[in-house]
């Protein structure tokens, strides 16, 4: 798993690089000053950051061999991915309405590559979790077996981590940027 | 009463504050607290030495709130004017002491075999060393196209 990990930094390595390439490039609106909302995606990152803290606990209880409060917080992380799969398909439904689209700027473009491969490990995460989630209810993961949760618990920290890079590059950083010094003389000759 | 200071405090193998140094099989430290003696010490080892067994979970949400409490202060620091040029360089440190938060307790490299550790961190410098030169390419380079 660390080996993966470590091919799956230089992934998301390339794609937070070409967003920072392209960044404050954008021709045409929207721009993130017009369009990111910071309070509502702090929530989403609380949120992963917790369901972190759930996973390391379920792991901790199946290793104890407590089977119900392991399933529990095993659980616990599914109902946090999924809440944070819904906070980021509201966003970028709202985005659309706003009219960005990964085709309408470079910000549009590099914004909804990163941020959806990124979802996309975290569905994948989730649905991991539902399956292990199942197999500690039944009894099918067990203290002795718990290095199959531990695998699974190090690839939901890797999304995390993923995405509390994210959230400082595009988010926070880049909250308050519009079009690029010079636009009209770019776009007037 | 003294029940749940055993429970909470003392290692007896499942102590809720349980840290990392102390393994299910280690005898009880003799000085153990809160603040101070053995308690400390664990927690000062847990930190700064690698190889013990996994911490309880007490310890884990420790991390939580502190982990809960950096991201506040982003959010704090987002809405706060005339930081100027210390804004990116204060996000960025605040950024990399959750990410070293995560990786190094919640994923237990602070715990595991140092190999692990020497693996993830080899990745990480290469990929900054790579994408650094990207974004110096990039910016004193070819301009790339726009649209």
């Amino acid at each position: 798993m660390w080996a993966f990990l470590g091919s799956d930094v230089m992934f998301f390595g390339a794609f937070i690089a070409t967003y920072l390439v392209y960044r404050g490039k954008s021709l045409n609106g929207p721009y993130p000053s017009e369009i990111l909302n910071i309070p509502i995606t702090s929530v989403s990152t609380f949120v992963l950051l917790m369901s972190s803290l759930a996973m390391v606990l379920g792991l901790h209880y199946v290793k104890e061999g407590q089977k119900n409060k392991g399933t529990l917080w095993i659980l616990a992380v599914v109902v946090l991915g999924a809440v944070f799969m819904g906070f980021q398909f509201v966003e970028f439904r709202e985005f659309a309405h706003e009219g960005l689209t990964p085709r309408t700027n470079l910000f549009g473009t590099t914004f909804f590559i990163l941020t959806g491969i990124h979802g996309a490990h975290v569905t994948i995460g989730v649905i991991w979790m539902a399956f292990l989630a199942y197999g500690s209810h039944k009894g099918a993961l067990r203290s002795d077996n718990a290095l199959d949760l531990e695998i699974a618990g190090l690839y939901w920290h890797f999304v995390d981590i993923v995405w509390i890079v994210i959230f400082t590059v595009i988010y926070l950083i880049s909250a308050n940027d519009g079009p690029p010094a010079g636009i009209e003389s770019i776009l007037h000759g | 009463m003294a029940n749940l200071w055993q429970k909470l405090m003392h290692h007896d193998g499942n102590g809720w504050w349980n840290l990392p140094h102390t393994a299910s099989n280690d005898l009880n430290p003799p000085y153990e607290g809160p603040i101070g003696g053995a308690w400390f010490g664990n927690l000062w080892r847990t930190v700064t030495h690698g190889n013990v067994s996994h911490a309880g979970p007490g310890f884990y949400w420790l991390v939580g709130l502190v982990l809960a409490v950096i991201t506040l202060l982003e959010v704090w620091l987002f809405g706060l004017e005339g930081l100027g040029g210390w804004y990116i360089p204060i996000l960025m440190v605040l950024s990399i002491a959750k990410f070293a938060g995560v990786v190094a307790y919640f994923m237990h490299l602070r715990f595991d075999n140092r190999i692990f550790t020497y693996f993830f961190v080899s990745a990480m410098i290469i990929g900054i060393l790579i994408f650094s030169l990207i974004l110096i390419l990039a910016k004193y380079g070819n301009q790339p196209v726009l649209f």
